[in-house]
């Protein structure tokens, strides 16, 4: 008897400190584990970015709650979008996205957009590349560009995403500020696999793609790369003599932005809690080690700016879009 | 011999006891995911990777590719057991694995496929190390146009498989290519059939086909005899060695050599896959074959067959990876993903500014396809015993693999709706004898047909002779057409291979 009521006193203490140190959390964010998503399949880009940011963020501490990475492809991230509305004003729910973000909704894939999301930071940034078989008689993207202004027609373009994605606006709109007429009448060709082998192969002319798939059979003497979309020179490898569009004559960029969400309506001091956290992930030497290894050019920007640049970023696909045509008012 | 001395290079570094550990342990897990519906070597890779960054590049490498072969060898197990393909690799199996397993002979089929895949995958590893560059030169030939006739022969051989039912099979075929119609079109940015669901935007997956037809098109059939006692009898209860017998051996062997070249070239092709490989060694072989009406019955050359070409296929993909630095399937493509941030980049380079870990690879592909061997036939005795379980209890676990497996794919709960209706799609097929190889293989390749077909006449500018530009577009051609003609002409000729 007098046995039973020891232990269940310090049953009851043992409860008290539950308590105490449950409520003393309760003001604290985060008080629970995170779910991170990622609106694709395993072992893509959008994937990969998500477990390394958690990763990163999970082994300095930064954020001390679990963040198991969960998968929610279909829609080109459509799907994703679409979970993250279900999780209304809950900031245990992030979200990891590229420009398909703002693609899908402008050729109505999906009715919505990045305005149902609360944008937290943008972390990194890639470019796209446009290459060209070895034999090819392109010498440079000029040459590509004065042929498709003689006959738009004459260049077979292709690249691994279907028409009106990201492989393919970011030709267009090389072609554009390049002064090519009728964009909507160069031909792209979509490949759902073997983009590289296709061109190596002789069958298409000019592949636009992501910088990092062209270094092997760029270092190889395979294929040669023409221009870079980046502002400026990237300072690693083989790329490093690569000319930008810009160098080449051609005025434009074209980012392939990655940055985290939050779901929309989350309040305004978990947000900043959230934003400063990335910002500190991105400033440790963990992450530095994660772009270096990936390709990936560090590019943080805070929640505010981020939010400004999509709008922004939004616009111009727009332009292009429906130039092609394939814009669809939501 | 440069050629020795590289290879001995591999084996050398392959032999430490953490490259072997690791290469047993990938075996180990890729055999594990193979066998679950819905789970395959490209979700056992991305599982992979996190861990895989602290690894030397050469042990990444020979996990990754124990993880892919495993899977090849255990992607079967389910099929012959429960008629449950474990991926498009292993619907094959299902034509004779799963019949052979009805009639008393689980343990041979379990033991054939192990050693139809050792001896495929061995055979296309010494493929690899003599013929890998030129092969993979060859494999970039390859356009738009030459993939749609390497389809049409595949699809019209395998709707043609057996002559009696032409014209059911040509309707399999159809609705095939209806349903791989669904989704985006990736030509011009179209949705197409989606109603409105986000879901289906990608395309309805063939792994919800493959459970939904045979695992689930199975128990709704034998739901027929379930409730007049049926049920109740296991179909197995004594199980014997797992291993074969001389006649077993003898009838396989040549099936074996014969379909291991097909599966390997398949797979260097980028655009073709381990689906197309096995279909089209069970097509070949029973079109070659002396008595083909025993085939689909339980007949050992069936499976053998299929099962040495798809991992042969699965070796075979490796090349434009390591060779080109070109990814040859969605496997292969994370793969190459992993290795870019090791600070590998493969490609013709590799093998010379990494010549120890590229062919500490290849020496791995020796000792890993062993490895799964051993791994497998004591498995196999393990898992045979599931057909001593009553149907009615077995059965509901089937189901309820198979919702978890569909689940995997995309997460999302549509997919269950999808699997109901081809389980529906499957018992009708099966009550009316409509093969199912043909909707299968459409639904698997009919995507990627259609894109190739306008694929090509873009690049030709709509000129319809791009079909018939080379050599390699007419032989695909000949080939379509005397896979139609043949079922009707081989009555009449006497094959000078076959035994008598």
């Amino acid at each position: 008897m007098k046995r039973k009521s020891t232990l269940s006193a310090g049953l009851f203490a043992l409860l008290a400190v539950f308590f105490l140190v449950s409520s003393a959390m309760a003001a604290d964010f985060p008080a629970r584990p995170f779910e991170f998503i990622a609106p694709g399949g395993a072992g893509g880009g959008w994937d990969t970015t998500a477990r390394l940011s958690a990763k990163v963020l999970g082994d300095t501490g930064i954020i001390t709650q679990p963040m198991p990475v969960i998968n929610k492809p279909g829609g080109g991230g459509g799907v994703g979008l679409a979970y993250m509305q279900k999780k209304k004003a809950d900031p245990y729910s992030l979200i990891v996205y590229s420009p398909p973000l703002l693609l899908i909704n402008l050729t109505g894939q999906t009715k919505l957009s990045y305005r149902d999301l609360t944008p937290l930071a943008m972390l990194i940034n890639d470019f796209g590349a446009f290459a060209v078989p070895k034999d090819s008689p392109y010498q440079t993207i000029g040459d590509v560009m004065e042929a498709l202004k003689k006959d738009p027609k004459a260049v077979k373009t292709g690249g691994n995403s279907s028409f009106g994605s990201m492989d393919h606006i970011q030709f267009l709109q090389a072609a554009k500020a390049a002064g090519v007429k009728d964009i909507r009448e160069i031909p792209y060709i979509a490949f759902q696999e073997g983009p590289m082998a296709a061109l190596m192969g002789g069958h298409i002319d000019l592949l636009s793609t992501g910088m990092a798939e062209t270094v092997g059979p760029l270092e190889a003497g395979e294929i040669r790369v023409l221009a870079l979309t980046a502002p400026q020179r990237v300072d690693a490898g083989v790329l490093g003599q690569v000319p930008t569009l810009k160098e080449a004559g051609i005025d434009t960029t074209f980012i392939n932005w990655r940055g985290i969400f939050a779901a929309p309506g989350v309040g305004a001091d978990e947000k900043v809690y959230l934003t400063e956290a990335l910002r500190k992930m991105s400033e440790t030497p963990e992450w530095d080690e994660v772009c270096l290894k990936n390709g990936w050019t560090k590019a943080f920007m805070e929640s505010e700016a981020f939010a400004a640049f999509l709008e922004k970023t939004n616009e111009e696909y727009k332009d292009l879009l429906t130039e092609i045509g394939l814009f669809k008012a939501q | 011999m440069e050629l020795i001395q590289n290879l001995l290079l591999g084996f050398s570094v392959v032999l430490t006891p953490l490259n072997l550990i690791w290469m047993v342990a990938g075996s180990i897990l890729g055999t594990i995911l193979g066998m679950l519906p819905g789970l395959g070597p490209t979700t056992g890779i991305a599982l992979l990777l996190p861990l895989t960054f602290t690894m030397e590049p050469a042990t990444a490498l020979i996990t990754m590719c124990a993880v892919y072969y495993g899977a090849m060898f255990g992607g079967s197990r389910s099929s012959i057991l429960l008629n449950v393909p474990g991926d498009g690799a292993a619907v094959a199996a299902c034509f004779d694995g799963y019949p052979m397993a009805q009639n008393g002979r689980a343990e041979a089929a379990l033991a054939i496929s192990a050693i139809a895949s050792f001896i495929g995958g061995l055979i296309a590893t010494v493929a690899f190390v003599i013929v890998a560059i030129p092969v993979a030169r060859f494999a970039l030939r390859f356009g738009p146009p030459e993939y749609f006739m390497l389809m049409i022969f595949a699809l019209s051989a395998t709707a043609a498989i057996s002559k009696e039912a032409l014209f059911k099979g040509f309707i399999s075929l159809l609705v095939g290519l209806m349903i791989s119609t669904v989704g985006i079109d990736y030509q011009t940015g179209v949705l197409r059939f989606t109603f409105g669901l986000m879901e289906l935007q990608t395309g309805i997956d063939f792994v919800v086909v493959i459970i939904g037809v045979y695992g689930l098109g199975e128990v709704f059939k034998n739901l027929e005899n379930i409730a007049s006692g049926g049920g109740l009898q296991a179909i197995q209860k004594k199980f014997g060695r797992i291993w074969i017998t001389l006649d077993d051996w003898r009838r396989s062997i040549i099936p074996i050599l014969r379909e291991t070249p097909v599966g390997f070239l398949v797979g260097v092709l980028p655009g073709a896959g381990a689906t197309i490989a096995a279909l089209m060694a069970y097509n070949n072989e029973k079109q070659l074959s002396k008595e083909p009406e025993r085939f689909g019955t339980g007949t050992i050359e069936g499976l053998a067959a299929p099962e040495a070409a798809n991992n042969a296929c699965s070796v075979g993909a490796l090349i434009p990876m390591m060779t080109l630095g070109v990814p040859g399937s969605g496997t292969t493509a994370v793969m190459l993903g992993a290795l870019m941030i090791l600070g590998l980049q493969p490609g013709p380079l590799l093998f010379q500014q990494h010549a120890d870990v590229a062919w500490a690879v290849i020496a791995s592909m020796f000792l890993g396809n062993v490895a799964c061997a051993f791994i497998n036939i004591p498995l196999a005795g393990l898992l045979v015993r599931v057909l001593a379980v009553p149907p009615k209890v077995l059965y509901p676990v089937i189901v309820a693999l198979a919702f978890v497996g569909v689940y995997t794919i995309n997460f999302s709960v549509v997919e269950f709706v999808l699997l109901i209706l081809f389980g529906l799609v499957g018992y009708g097929m099966k009550k009316y004898k409509v093969p199912t190889a043909p909707l299968i293989l459409a639904v698997v390749v009919g995507s990627s047909m259609e894109q190739n077909f306008r694929m090509a006449l873009m690049l030709a500018d709509g000129d319809f002779g791009v079909f018939f530009r080379n050599g390699i577009c007419w032989t695909l051609f000949f080939l379509a057409i005397g896979s139609i003609a043949w079922p009707f002409l081989s009555s009449r000729i006497k094959l000078p291979w076959n035994r008598s």
